[in-house]
């Protein structure tokens, strides 16, 4: 059944040998050094403080859904300064290698990057920033807020909830580990048919690629059952659906997604795993198989996927919008109704992403008009954003100004989308940078969310402020990359300049690509102001401290605990009496949220399981990309033992005494204190009177 | 316009904390994720049959055996038989968990997995006797995902064998406890929804197999 | 999150096992699926009655499993479960609706077809050739 490999194999090592390790390219000699620099510096540092107890303790084993959520975004940070670096090789290669006249460093024809490398690098920078960066920041945030906008003490399964951190973990540690053992897939982030199958490309990069995507897969389809069970069964009393907040109902919708579209990716990958491994002919130019079938697969996934990451973003535009506009949310059935609606037709447009297969024009006419259609709940949207602002009292604190910028971005790469959804338009600029751009736009949109959404929920996480100068200088670097960058690129669609160009033949483009090459510059100077931005609000944290409510009109139920939050969220499970809890509360005198007694709380006990099932993961998927059949085995067999010892645990969970409640509750409290007698208005927002005559009612 | 204005709650009295607060539906919502779970499969199955149409062209036989060369519709009408006896079996192991009757849940995991075995035997004979006859997955593209289709639907029985013997020993161990009552109720979702599963790798693949 | 102290054998998700309702639905799918394999094995009909036949009958077997095997219906414990699988079904249709027809479609442009299914397939194309189909 197995197929015969080209090149050589040991029972022992499989295909590795020590020729996989490209030590002989500077540039991932560098990298490699780099790293191991910042690991030495990191593992250092933790031994030197003595912090490695408290790191078991306290983030490895937790099962914290905060905590969780933190380490997702730490992971989807860390991947997202990687796909950056990516984009920048991207780009400056592309300033170089233009012309024939242009020159080579480093064994390249033109530019610093041979063809094969060049390949790799914007296939890892698609891979890493949808399902490595993109994906595990929204998770995060989803994780973090979810359960307390719910009024729930965790996720309806907290250590399922670990697993999907680790699994995710480790498919990331698997792509970082391709760029130092063997190679990385070189045929675009969602891969191309049969350039994938085996003779073809007989590497391991495909393999890493597949089996990196599928950790990641399995990893998003368990958070996205915990983030569904969460909502429907976990709500507190009183939080009947039409009281949800909205970011609530954008992840229930994104994570019916998940849950609906992931296992289509499993399974375009296992197929195409067979093909590789067993010799099947599903995905082959010949023997009876349909190379289109693969992309049919993939974008089954692929359209709702990129839904998947966008409703969450919308859904920190409706909670940022209404808090700095100080009104409620416009059109909240129209919302919700949008948010499904966007949710239901991102599952019939999926051929648009290949309108030049040759379907029969009925079929690309249906799918044209579907993706239309996307743009209709859409739009309500971005008009019910307009209409909360208007005649509002506008705040243009941090994560309003990311949010109105998101909401240009929206337009944009939403016009161009649709743009693209004209069948005849499609076949003008199909995989040509225009298309990378609209999309680059889109996903910017989301990016943009995130910081809104970072700024916005931080100080309710760690208890203090994010800096506003240095924000603001962070916000319009970024911003000004972001125009300087794909506004040429647009231009060059039309132009004609194709996707994934190692080299440019035409030298009139030149003026452009140095544009977004200027880009990326203001884009690596925007980065800076982040760390600055990050390491002075650190540093002031103590001046920056916030109570329970750091904006002063926040609406939902989040912020009626205190910051940063309790471990258990709630001393007293919140009773809900209106859509917007928080401001009812606010605004009628009872937001009070000390009590005089406390009772004991049912937690779940923290675990090393899911590390170890990440960790044993990671093993099981390294070893079949190198097809050391018996680490494989082995792996597996661990993870069955150890799920099944799992089931066997009967001390999972432990009562937290009122005691214990008291004494957390009292120091969250005393550190509140100093800036607020009753906590609830010592943000900046605090200066704002509650019953302001402006005030909504 | 606030939303909290067209409510008609007094501030005053509102509850504002659940201070009795009960905790949750632990087995319901064990049983819900768990369902979802096995939604996510069926759409595994959805993608692998949306696959099978694609690849059922002529074509996609590649000049290999047909669909009427590698199937039994009698042979394989005997393993829904043994499926369905087992799924009945566990139902009254089901039957019997209600009525708190540890003796017969045990029967009734014990008759389901004897028949799941027997299902799990008549599959493997008649792949293996396709084996023998040379006709393997690597042939072409429609006996690619035939095979996939049965083989994957295989390895979820053979998971419900073991996943019962381990429900088995917990049973023996801890008796009725909600742990164990929440696992046999999510293996019950399991196994039957095998059963429904069957129905269409047995009428779209099999039968209708044939009829083309 | 704390465990509710009752017997979980109370829970209603326990209580609805139902024997008589599980034997019955044996009975029914099993002699549904077994009149479908006689039809099939003895070739009763025409290909497409045939087809549409066992079509429907998988169909009526699978809500009768659904029913009664899965209990599927909108009560307090099964609501949730049924909303779910009801939301599922659109999608299951769709992707593999719609992949088919797509297909069809693509087949019927840009295939060979083999010299046994090449009048029917000629005759059913209708529409002429694409321009360039045959690069």
């Amino acid at each position: 059944m197995l197929v015969n490999l080209q090149g050589p194999w040991s029972p022992l090592l499989g295909r590795l040998a020590m020729s996989q390790i490209p030590y002989e390219n500077p540039i991932l000699v560098g990298t490699f050094l780099l790293v191991v620099a910042l690991g030495m510096a990191i593992l250092g540092a933790v031994t030197y403080y003595g912090k490695w107890r408290y790191l078991w303790r306290e983030w490895l084993t937790t099962v914290d859904h905060k905590k969780i959520g933190i380490m997702y975004i730490l992971v989807g940070l860390v991947m997202l300064l990687r796909g950056f670096a990516d984009a920048a090789m991207i780009r400056s290669q592309q300033a170089m290698a233009v012309g024939p006249d242009s020159p080579g460093y480093l064994g390249a024809l033109h530019g610093y990057l041979t063809p094969f490398h060049f390949g790799q690098i914007y296939t890892a920078h698609g891979v890493i920033m949808i399902l490595f960066a993109a994906t595990p920041i929204l998770v995060g945030i989803m994780n973090i807020i979810v359960p307390l906008q719910v009024g729930a003490r965790d996720m309806a399964y907290p250590y399922l909830n670990a697993v999907g951190l680790w699994l995710t973990t480790a498919g990331a540690a698997l792509v970082m580990t391709a760029l130092f053992i063997g190679d990385f897939a070189h045929a675009g982030w969602f891969g191309s048919l049969p350039l994938n199958e085996l003779p073809y490309s007989p590497g391991v990069g495909v393999d890493y690629w597949i089996w990196a995507m599928q950790l990641s897969s399995v990893g998003t389809t368990l958070g996205g059952i915990n983030l569904i069970a969460t909502i429907v069964k976990m709500r507190a009393p009183g939080m009947t659906w039409m009281r949800l907040p909205m970011f609530t109902w954008a992840s229930l919708s994104a994570n019916i997604i998940s849950l609906t579209s992931f296992p289509v990716l499993t399974v375009s990958l296992a197929l195409l795993t067979l093909d590789r491994y067993l010799g099947t002919h599903f995905y082959t130019a010949g023997m009876g198989g349909n190379l289109m079938l693969y992309n049919d697969l993939f974008w089954i996934w692929g359209h709702p996927e990129v839904y998947f990451v966008i409703l969450p973003a919308f859904g920190m535009l409706s909670e940022i919008i209404p808090v700095f506009s100080e009104k409620t949310l416009f059109g909240y059935t129209g919302m919700v109704l949008a948010s499904f609606g966007i949710a239901g037709v991102s599952w019939g447009v999926w051929l648009h992403h290949f309108f030049t297969m040759g379907s029969a024009p009925d079929v690309n006419a249906f799918y044209s008009v579907s993706t239309m259609l996307v743009g209709i709940p859409t739009g309500v949207k971005v008009f019910n954003w307009l209409f909360t602002m208007y005649r509002g009292r506008l705040r243009f604190d941090l994560p309003m100004i990311w949010a109105c910028a998101a909401l240009f971005f929206l337009l944009a790469g939403g016009m161009t989308g649709m743009m693209n959804a004209f069948t005849t338009n499609d076949y003008m600029v199909h995989n040509s940078v225009f298309v990378v751009a609209h999309f680059h736009l889109m996903l910017l949109l989301i990016v943009y969310a995130i910081f809104g959404a970072v700024n916005f929920w931080f100080p309710k996480v760690f208890g203090f402020k994010l800096n506003e100068r240095w924000g603001k200088w962070f916000f319009w670097f970024f911003t000004a990359g972001t125009a300087t960058v794909f506004i040429p690129m647009f231009t060059l669609g039309f132009m004609g300049m194709t996707r994934r160009l190692d080299y440019i033949p035409y030298t009139q483009w030149q003026p452009l690509l140095d544009a977004e090459m200027a880009g990326i510059v203001l884009y690596s100077l925007s980065a800076v102001y982040l760390v600055v931005q990050l390491y002075v609000s650190l540093r002031d944290r103590a001046l920056n401290r916030v109570g329970a409510d750091p904006w002063g009109t926040s609406r939902s139920l989040e912020w009626a605990t205190p910051s940063p939050v309790p471990f258990y969220n709630f001393a007293y499970i919140p009773h809900v009496n209106a859509r917007d809890e928080w401001a009812w509360r606010r605004e009628n005198g009872v937001a009070q949220l000390r009590h005089e007694h406390y009772t004991g709380i049912h937690m779940p006990r923290n675990t090393g399981v899911p590390l170890v099932l990440g960790g044993l993961s990671l093993g099981l998927a390294f070893a079949l990309v190198w097809r050391m059949w018996w680490l494989a085995a082995l792996c597996l067999a661990g993870i069955v033992l150890l799920v099944i010892m799992r089931s066997f645990a009967r001390n999972t969970d432990y009562t937290v005494p009122p005691e214990e409640v008291k004494r957390v509750e009292d120091a969250v409290w005393a550190g509140a204190s100093v800036r607020g007698a009753d906590g609830v208005r010592s943000g900046a927002g605090g200066l704002t009177p509650a019953h302001a005559p402006w005030a909504p009612k | 316009m606030s939303a909290s204005a067209s409510e008609t709650i007094d501030p005053a009295q509102a509850p504002l904390w659940d201070r009795n607060h009960h905790g949750h539906d632990v087995i319901g919502t064990r049983t819900f994720g768990f369902w979802l779970y096995m939604l996510s499969d069926a759409m595994i199955y959805a993608a692998l049959f949306a696959s099978f149409g694609v690849l059922s062209h002529v074509m996609n036989m590649a000049g290999g055996p047909m669909p009427g060369d590698v199937i039994r519709p009698g042979y394989a009408y005997g393993e829904t038989l043994a499926l369905f006896t087992s799924v009945l079996a566990y139902g009254y192991a089901m039957a019997a968990l209600r009525r708190g009757r540890a003796g017969g849940v045990a029967g009734g995991l014990l008759g389901a997995m004897v028949f799941g075995a027997a299902f799990l035997g008549l599959v493997g004979k008649d792949l293996g006797d396709l084996f023998a006859l040379g006709i393997t997955p690597e042939r072409s593209g429609y006996l690619s995902i035939f095979f996939t289709l049965v083989i994957y639907h295989a390895l979820h029985i053979a998971v419900g064998l073991l996943w019962m013997l381990v429900s088995l020993v917990q049973l023996a161990r801890e008796g009725f406890s909600s742990n164990v009552v929440y696992r046999l109720v999510n293996l019950k979702l399991f196994w039957h929804f095998q059963a429904v599963v069957w129905v269409f790798v047995f009428v779209f693949v099999y039968l209708q197999g044939v009829i083309a | 999150m704390t465990h509710s102290a009752d017997n979980p054998l109370e829970h209603p998700e326990v209580q609805l096992a139902d024997g008589r309702g599980y034997l019955l639905v044996y009975l029914f799918s099993s002699a549904l699926l077994g009149a479908a394999t006689w039809l099939v094995a003895k070739q009763a009909m025409a290909p497409l009655g045939l087809f549409l036949l066992t079509t429907a009958l998988a169909g009526v077997v699978v809500v009768a499993q659904g029913v009664f095997l899965l209990h599927m219906e909108f009560s307090e414990t099964q609501r949730w479960h049924t909303v779910s699988l009801v939301l599922f079904i659109p999608l299951f249709i769709l992707t593999i609706g719609l992949s088919s027809w797509m297909f069809h479609g693509l087949y019927r442009r840009t295939m060979l077809t083999p010299r046994t299914a090449a009048p029917a397939a000629a005759a059913s194309a209708g529409a002429p050739a694409m321009p360039g189909m045959d690069r």
